[in-house]
């Protein structure tokens, strides 16, 4: 607000929820779509192809906001609780 | 005894000294006739031998002197007696002397001599006439002795230049030698008479008077005597057979008188006998003769009117003999005042012509000195100008060095006289002067005190203008807005006034970019808070610290709106209770509290309250800055108070 060209650090949050939702928008929509086509073409219009892809789609959008909100997470790692505040830094 | 000493004090005489020198003569030339008669004893035959040749020498001496020249000059200089003989021989005439002349005048001594003696031997009655005769003799000698002493004095005065003493000595040395000889004869004559009187015959009255005469009256009589006695003259011996005949017979008649008619001679000749003490002599024995005539009393009868006749004979001879003497002597002392008074005036003339001589001499002395004396005047005083000049001259110097030298004491004086005045004056008006300087010091002191002091004032004021303009442009204004230049000119303050500490906040603060980009105010701050951080830091409040992804945040955003809203001061560590308790002193307008709740938040929300943080610590720091800067300033306005 008062500072217009970096947003102030009470927005880092709202900006991540905005983003998520767009990159979930379009994973999800591109999972559909792709799901659509799939049925269409491969399975004589089913709609479980559906589904399944606009499933991975959403689920890869979920990990990438999660990543976002919690960089530190990496798969496989575990961080301790002794080193909190450089995780989120 | 009596002989003796009267034969012995009239020679002695002036008188008797100058007619002895002729008498010598007389007595020299006949030792030369018994010379060769006596050579029976070696001692007299040497001494008559050696008295004749002695007696040659010096009479013959002067003949040859007057005939050689240079046996003048040895025998007036080298031989002794030499000078006076010859003076003796220039006066008596020697060097027109002859043999002949000598032999006659020879001859006329021995004959009146002869007639001397006859006249005595004649008798008594005879005694007037030898008298007379002797008389004339001596008159003739006394003539004869004044011409030769005239002529020796006037030689003696044309020699007085030349050697005085010399001449006196010589003729003290004469008159020495002729008187030793002239008391000798004498001598003998006395005993003579001695002899005649003690053979026994008795004194003849007719030798006794004789006697005396011849010793104190005139040696010229005694001369005449002598020639006659010189024959017997040898004392203590037996009379020469020639030569001594002539003298017994006066020595005959004598025993005549001693007839004793006993009168007595010498009551009768007191009044002679004083003067004549011989006579008395003579008396006394004639009287001896009397006693022992009154002895023999066969004799006495005849002795009698003899001794009458002897007395009566012999008072008239004393008598005349006392007259006589009266008489030459009053002569003689005429002739010799005369002689004195004229010799007297020869020495005036002698000695006025000196004085001429001299005066004449004198003058010249007196003029030569006159011009030797005003030439060495003129030369004495010459050199005395010269010596004045240069006197002058050096004193002229030593004057001037003396006044240079007086000159630099007296300023050296006077320096040290003003000094002492000065400092009088010092004690006195300039002391006034030092009191006032003082005080104008002390006023200047105060004046530079108060300069300060009002300096510092103004510092500290300006201090406060900047410090205002700053915190009213940094932290009252309503908008936020950079204040650097306001933060340089306070800063510039500070240094003026050399505040370490205000410096060193203030540079602090220039340092950073907070003077550009300003700083929030806290109404601004505030509302931020309130209105944008603590909502959504509170819909953060329960997501974990760590590992909080999406589900959380989804969670904690679900569930923050159901808690309930919590006000003013509570406690707890919780988000909530924090942004509660930091909105209480943000209402209470705790900026500084506020963000000490809200530091210690952690996680999410101190990631949300990163920047209202970081705006409020800015805001606090210019802030602290200021507060010191103005505590600074307090002081120091408190100190110059």
């Amino acid at each position: 607000m008062s500072t217009p060209k970096p947003p102030s650090s009470e927005d880092l949050l709202g900006q991540k929820y905005d983003r998520c939702l767009a990159d979930f928008l379009v994973k999800a929509g591109v999972g559909f779509s792709a799901g659509v086509v799939l049925s269409v073409v491969l399975f004589r219009r089913r709609t479980w192809p559906i589904a399944l892809s606009t499933g991975f789609g959403a689920g890869i959008a979920y990990a990438d906001c999660d990543r976002s909100f919690n960089p530190a997470r990496i798969p496989g790692t575990r961080i301790i609780s002794q080193l909190p505040g450089t995780e989120g830094k | 005894m009596y002989r003796t000493l009267g034969g012995r004090v009239v020679p002695s005489t002036a008188r008797g000294g100058v007619r002895v020198i002729r008498r010598r003569l007389a007595t020299e030339t006949p030792t030369t006739e018994p010379l060769p008669q006596k050579k029976r004893h070696i001692v007299r035959t040497i001494l008559l031998t050696t008295t004749g040749l002695v007696g040659t020498f010096y009479i013959g001496s002067p003949f040859l002197a007057f005939k050689n020249e240079p046996y003048h000059e040895f025998f007036t200089e080298q031989v002794p007696l030499g000078y006076s003989m010859m003076q003796y021989a220039e006066d008596n005439n020697w060097e027109t002397m002859t043999l002949d002349s000598i032999l006659t005048s020879s001859q006329q001594t021995f004959a009146s001599a002869q007639r001397y003696v006859t006249d005595t031997l004649s008798g008594k009655s005879g005694t007037a006439e030898e008298a007379k005769t002797a008389v004339k003799n001596t008159k003739d000698a006394a003539v004869k002795a004044i011409q030769d002493s005239k002529d020796r004095a006037t030689s003696a005065a044309a020699r007085i230049k030349t050697g005085i003493k010399k001449e006196t000595s010589t003729a003290t040395a004469i008159v020495k030698h002729q008187s030793e000889q002239f008391s000798r004869g004498v001598q003998e004559l006395i005993r003579e008479a001695e002899a005649a009187l003690t053979n026994g015959t008795g004194p003849d009255s007719a030798s006794t008077p004789d006697a005396p005469a011849s010793s104190s009256q005139s040696p010229p009589t005694d001369a005449a005597d002598r020639s006659v006695y010189n024959a017997p003259l040898p004392v203590g011996f037996e009379l020469p057979p020639g030569y001594s005949r002539p003298t017994p017979p006066p020595k005959k008649p004598e025993p005549e008188p001693e007839t004793p008619p006993l009168p007595r001679l010498s009551p009768t000749l007191d009044s002679i006998t004083a003067s004549e003490p011989i006579i008395a002599h003579l008396a006394g024995t004639i009287d001896n003769l009397t006693s022992y005539l009154e002895k023999n009393p066969a004799a006495n009868a005849q002795a009698a009117p003899v001794l009458e006749n002897a007395k009566e004979d012999l008072t008239a001879l004393a008598a005349r003999i006392e007259k006589v003497r009266d008489d030459e002597r009053a002569e003689l002392e005429a002739k010799l005042d005369e002689q004195t008074r004229e010799y007297t005036v020869k020495l005036m003339d002698l000695e006025m012509e000196a004085q001429d001589r001299l005066d004449g001499q004198e003058q010249e002395f007196r003029r030569y000195f006159d011009e030797e004396r005003a030439r060495l005047t003129h030369a004495y005083r010459e050199k005395l100008e010269n010596e004045l000049h240069t006197q002058t001259e050096l004193i002229n110097e030593r004057l001037k060095e003396e006044v240079i030298a007086q000159g630099i004491e007296l300023q050296r004086r006077w320096i040290r006289e003003i000094k002492v005045r000065v400092e009088e004056e010092r004690g006195g008006r300039l002391a006034k002067i030092d009191e006032l300087s003082a005080n104008l010091k002390r006023l200047e002191r105060v004046a530079l005190d108060n300069s300060t002091y009002l300096d510092e004032n103004i510092r500290i004021h300006a201090l406060w203008s900047a410090l205002r303009a700053l915190s009213s442009s940094a932290l009252s204004s309503p908008v936020r807005k950079p204040f650097r230049e306001e933060l340089r000119v306070l800063r510039h303050v500070a240094a003026a006034r050399e505040d370490p500490v205000a410096v060193a906040a203030l540079e602090s603060l220039e340092g950073s970019d907070v003077p550009d980009v300003g700083v929030e105010p806290f109404a601004d701050l505030a509302t931020w808070f309130t209105a944008e951080v603590a909502p959504k830091v509170s819909h953060v409040a329960l997501v974990p610290d760590e590992n909080a992804g999406l589900l959380s945040h989804l969670a904690s955003r679900a569930f923050a709106g159901l808690r309930f809203k919590r006000q003013g001061l509570v406690n707890g560590d919780d988000v909530l209770s924090v942004l509660a308790r930091a909105e209480y002193h943000l209402n209470e307008k705790d900026l500084d509290s506020a963000a000490r709740e809200l530091n210690q938040l952690k996680g999410t929300a101190r990631l949300l309250l990163h920047d209202w943080l970081e705006a409020a610590r800015r805001r606090l720091e210019v802030q602290q800055a200021l507060e010191v800067v103005q505590a600074q300033a307090t002081l120091a306005s408190l100190l110059v108070v």
